[in-house]
């Protein structure tokens, strides 16, 4: 795999977060290419967003937020998942593999299972990148502006 | 003096060209204000003095210069070049120059794969591609994507009156606000914020009473119908009800994107899926992108190797 791959992982910051958090503390060890970004509520990732990190080149998204019905804002967490199939879907449209993306649910005194899920990300981009090496040296369609 | 406009067309259909032609009145208005150097449509110009093949394009220099349709061929790249030099305002006129517009819908193909499709399938006999049809480039271009633009007139084609203003107010050098809401803003249609849980086919009619104004019909998308007015663009119908709707029908999107570096595709699909739509019920989702599909929007499938799809 190309070790300049980064995956974004969008964490909510009342349960993924705190499981990140803790996963730091408890020393787990996972890979060094995941980028955590810190936001409110995984249901306040636009798809736009998540969008945007793969044309800037990122290998993988992830959006993890906490748990069904756990939600520190009650629903938000359901709006991520709609969103979630929306864009896992669209992603194929717009020429993404659908391994480049993945939703999924931690809660805070789960870290084991964040680390679970980052190996799992990183193992599936690296067989991503052995089927389809093109897809994850990103910003092969962004041309660079004259004049 | 006056200033002058120069007026350049690329890969696209020349509606932009008629829309502006079409302005009635104000052409006349206009034609009195600026000087014409150069409009393909309208008067004869040789781009090269024919001393050689491979010299640059020559075009007379402007103050203001209007470029229709996306780039699609080679020799689009030198005639944009040539604009952007001798131009020093540059506007992008009609979709195909802001977001690729319709031609850029073969960029979920490859140039090949199109030629091949056009020229020999099923449904057209083999014939050869024609030695006199300029090569295709690999996809087409939003001229943005080439040289910078100084002003974008999405619209297919725009509204004249907006193409007549905004070359007015370059002239005198006056502000001009262009509209930047979607479709949606000047909509009258009545919602009430709970529709059809699905999609319905394109070929389904909206439910209304034919003599009642338009603001008693109820929101297109609420009655089902795939309306792009949410995603795109407004303006076509100035401050008044859109043009598509005006007729009935539920916006195509020919505006593109509200937002620069919006994408129709994506953020329809999140409008629907927000509002506990069932996206699945789309038949073709890529064609939501018809008109914006530069930028990298759309592009050919990738191959697995071991040639598996991707599925």
């Amino acid at each position: 795999m190309n070790w300049d791959a980064k995956i974004i992982a969008f964490c909510c910051n009342w349960c993924s977060y705190a499981a990140a958090d803790l996963a730091g503390i408890s020393r787990l060890q996972y890979s060094g290419s995941i980028r955590i970004i810190r936001v409110l509520c995984s249901g306040m990732v636009h798809p736009q967003q998540v969008l945007h990190a793969l044309e800037k080149g990122a290998a993988g998204v992830m959006i993890i937020g906490c748990h069904s019905g756990e939600c520190h804002y009650l629903k938000g967490n359901e709006l991520a998942l709609a969103r979630a199939e929306v864009i896992a879907d669209t992603l194929e449209d717009l020429g993404y593999a659908k391994e480049q993306f993945e939703f999924t649910w931690v809660s805070s005194a789960e870290p084991e299972r964040l680390v679970a899920a980052f190996h799992r990300m990183s193992a599936r981009l690296a067989d991503l990148d052995r089927d389809m090496p093109v897809t994850i040296t990103g910003g092969a369609w962004q041309q660079n502006n004259e004049t | 003096m006056k200033p002058k406009l120069s007026c350049e067309w690329l890969h696209g259909c020349s509606g932009c060209e008629i829309a502006l032609l079409n302005s009635g009145e104000l052409l006349l208005s206009l034609f009195q204000q600026v000087d014409i150097v150069h409009f393909p449509l309208l008067m004869d110009h040789k781009y090269t003095d024919g001393a050689g093949d491979d010299e640059e394009v020559s075009l007379p220099e402007a103050d203001i210069g209007l470029v229709t349709g996306g780039v699609g061929l080679e020799s689009h790249h030198g005639v944009l070049k040539a604009m952007r030099r001798q131009c020093r305002i540059l506007i992008a006129l009609g979709t195909c120059a802001v977001h690729g517009g319709i031609p850029a819908m073969r960029n979920q193909w490859t140039a090949g794969c199109t030629m091949e499709t056009v020229f020999s399938t099923a449904t057209t006999e083999a014939a050869p591609v024609p030695d006199a049809v300029p090569a295709l480039l690999d996809r087409v271009l939003s001229i943005d994507e080439q040289v910078r633009v100084d002003v974008s007139l999405p619209g297919c084609p725009p509204r004249p009156k907006m193409i007549v203003s905004v070359v007015e107010a370059l002239a005198q050098q006056k502000k001009l606000r262009l509209p930047y809401k979607s479709v949606c803003e000047t909509c009258p249609t009545v919602r009430t914020g709970k529709g059809q849980a699905v999609i319905r086919r394109g070929t389904a009619k909206p439910e209304y009473t034919p003599d009642e104004p338009l603001s008693r019909m109820r929101c297109l998308l609420e009655q089902g119908l795939l309306c792009m007015g949410p995603v795109t663009a407004g303006g076509c119908g100035g401050r008044e009800v859109p043009l598509c709707l005006r007729s009935r029908v539920p916006c195509r999107g020919c505006y593109g994107p509200v937002h620069e570096g919006g994408n129709q595709l994506l953020d329809m699909m999140n409008a629907l899926a927000s509002n506990g739509i069932d996206y699945r019920t789309i038949i073709d989702r890529k064609s939501l992108l018809r008109f914006s599909g530069a930028h990298g929007r759309l592009r050919p499938e990738k191959k697995r190797r071991g040639g598996q799809q991707l599925s």
